[in-house]
């Protein structure tokens, strides 16, 4: 039985990293209650097509048709009533959430389940990321309330990179169980554990 | 005693002196800051960083790849999604 890797969020960070995983040797479960917007298509893997249906059911619609590769997309919020069903199977969680509080709730049902958990983050400046086990995180909040972010896509090669970085450490950990952390700025990809 | 690192607008380097791990936030704050305006970081030299610069920046305490104990000084990593 393949293992089943949950990526919890697929907007920026989460729906790039999912295009560098459709090939590992894993079932993807993908969750996401948000809706496409076209604002999304500058700086997030989606396309055209995609405006107006759920984040995490276009992405399954995308890997399925542009890579014939299959996952499974779960259109609703996690919360604390529904986290334990929806990493239920799970040998990883991904977090790609883009606030704290959710993060903290995944955080607490993958402790809560002995799961594995990996977090990627990344500034509202666009200039720096991080790729973090959870034994080394804690949740940033934003600066203030309804920060600006990456939707304008002029952070997209960033997004890109951490995305990247994100696909790579799951690779490791998948192939050999390795944990590594890393920091990712403008000047590289850095090991920081 | 510790490595710091210091990541300012998409550049980041090591300060090359080890400084206390224990040291408070504040005081990495101020070191960070005054390292970076000196030139002391290399690849990171910013003569006119402002005096805030670092207010709302994150200090990791962690240990290094090679068990070595580092300082991480960041900005802070909201989001994602």
């Amino acid at each position: 039985m393949a293992r089943k890797l949950v990526v919890c969020g697929v907007g920026a960070l989460g729906s790039t990293a999912v295009q560098y995983l459709r090939n590992v040797d894993a079932e993807l479960r993908l969750v996401d209650f948000d809706r496409v917007e076209a604002k999304n298509l500058g700086a997030q893997w989606f396309v055209k097509q995609s405006v107006g249906k759920n984040k995490a059911e276009a992405v399954r619609l995308q890997l399925a048709n542009f890579y014939g590769a299959k996952a499974e997309a779960m259109g609703v919020r996690l919360g604390a009533h529904n986290a334990e069903q929806l990493l239920a199977d799970a040998a990883l969680a991904i977090d790609c959430f883009d606030n704290a509080d959710s993060r903290l709730v995944l955080q607490t049902a993958a402790r809560a389940a002995q799961l594995p958990l990996v977090h990627a983050a990344f500034a509202a400046d666009g200039t720096f990321g991080m790729v973090r086990w959870d034994e080394r995180f804690t949740p940033d909040r934003e600066d203030v309330a309804g920060q600006a972010t990456c939707e304008g896509g002029e952070h997209l090669p960033m997004i890109g990179l951490i995305g990247a970085t994100l696909a790579r450490t799951i690779q490791d950990f998948l192939a050999r169980g390795e944990r590594r952390d890393y920091l990712i700025s403008l000047s590289g990809v850095v090991r920081s554990h | 005693m510790a490595i710091l690192n210091i990541t300012y607008q998409g550049q980041s380097a090591d300060y090359e002196l080890a400084i206390d791990f224990a040291a408070t936030d504040g005081d990495i704050h101020r070191i960070a800051t005054e390292v970076v305006r000196t030139g002391s970081v290399r690849g990171l030299h910013v003569p006119d960083l402002p005096q805030h610069a670092f207010t709302n920046y994150v200090v990791d305490r962690l240990e290094g790849p090679d068990g070595e104990q580092r300082i991480y000084l960041r900005p802070k990593v909201p989001f994602g999604a």
